[in-house]
């Protein structure tokens, strides 16, 4: 799969840089992520129970392949699953100027590239998750790293430390955080681009 | 995490919901049978309703302790049926999740649900631990959040 892939990211690369093929390529993807979107989410469900639960398989089955690792596979594939879904819908029904639209999706096909590998890794998350920041969870992420607690997050915030809180949430799942100090680890790796120049309305999925 | 770790968080979940009656609107039918089957497993009953209007008239009918609702939905949407449910006065707290967005979104969605008396809120995609957690995380504080809106 691999292999037979390179050349066709090679003639979207030099063949195919319009915008009409850019924008076509947008509104595919967002159609992708609007079907994709609930099946997945039940999915990752399913499998991360199955993970949660793997403790009960036996560690070792006669076929020699422990049904836990088994479970973890899944869980791995399902998370990927994920990933792309997501860098998918980053770069989808956005309407951005020629230049970006154009370097945007080689972006995306160049990291598509190397997460067929097999070796997607955190980068692609990290390097996309301060982009997918809303302006409220910045300053949610700015807090953290200085060492606030929810109570202090939401009073510094005028708002409740609930939704502080929520907020918070929201910040790990999109850095892929495990707690706090993986947060930090994970933005420092990721430092804050300036905002300007990203065009473009949100479309509900 | 060994298995004995993984057996006494598993078992501390289980605490958390069991017994619990949980109301699920989301107008996709296979999220809903994922969070009734992982729920079930926890020892909740589940039930869902594909529609707001559905599910505010389930909650005008039945008790639940606790509403998990998607954001996004044909007809009524979910950030206004959190607004409703409020306006009726009914206590029970409420999740709202949404799915992947499109685009680089900017659109405060956690804000937006909190301010209209959500308790919680997931992101879809999300795995069980993190639904288990913020059901916890609900009820653990029976009033909503009651944020100024700036």
């Amino acid at each position: 799969m691999t292999q037979s892939n390179a050349p066709l990211v090679e003639e979207f690369q030099i063949g195919h840089p319009s915008l009409e093929w850019a924008r076509a390529a947008s509104e595919v993807g967002a159609a992708i992520v609007h079907q994709l979107n609930e099946p997945l989410t039940a999915l990752l469900l399913y499998v991360g129970d199955l993970r949660e639960n793997s403790a009960r398989f036996p560690a070792d089955d006669c076929a020699g392949q422990s049904l836990r690792q088994v479970a973890e596979n899944a869980y791995r594939e399902a998370e990927r699953l994920c990933l792309l879904l997501e860098k998918i819908g980053e770069f989808s029904n956005v309407p951005l100027p020629k230049e970006s639209a154009i370097r945007r999706g080689r972006d995306v096909i160049r990291w598509w590239s190397q997460s067929s590998c097999g070796n997607a890794g955190d980068a692609p998350a990290v390097s996309g998750a301060r982009e997918r920041l809303t302006a409220r969870e910045n300053e949610v992420l700015h807090l953290v790293v200085e060492g606030c607690s929810n109570k202090e997050g939401g009073v510094r915030m005028r708002i409740s430390y609930r939704t502080f809180e929520s907020h918070r949430a929201e910040v790990m799942r999109k850095f892929r955080a495990k707690n706090a100090a993986d947060l930090i680890r994970l933005s420092q790796q990721a430092p804050e681009q300036p905002r300007g120049g990203q065009i473009g309305s949100v479309i509900r999925v | 995490m060994d298995a004995f770790a993984v057996n006494a968080t598993a078992e501390a979940d289980n605490t958390a919901t069991r017994g619990l009656r949980v109301l699920v609107i989301d107008d996709d039918e296979s999220v809903g049978a994922a969070i009734r089957s992982i729920l079930g497993r926890r020892g909740s009953e589940t039930e869902l309703a594909s529609r707001a209007c559905v599910g505010i008239q389930a909650l005008g009918s039945s008790r639940f302790d606790v509403v998990l609702i998607d954001v996004f939905m044909p007809g009524m949407s979910g950030l206004d049926a959190i607004a409703h449910i409020r306006q009726l006065r009914l206590p029970t707290p409420i999740i709202a999740m949404s799915g992947f967005r499109l685009g680089s979104s900017q659109i405060d969605y956690v804000g937006m649900a909190m301010q209209r008396g959500a308790s919680g809120y997931l992101g879809k995609p999300f795995v069980p631990q993190q639904l288990v957690e913020v059901i916890h995380r609900s009820l653990s504080s029976a009033t909503p959040a009651k944020d100024s809106i700036r």
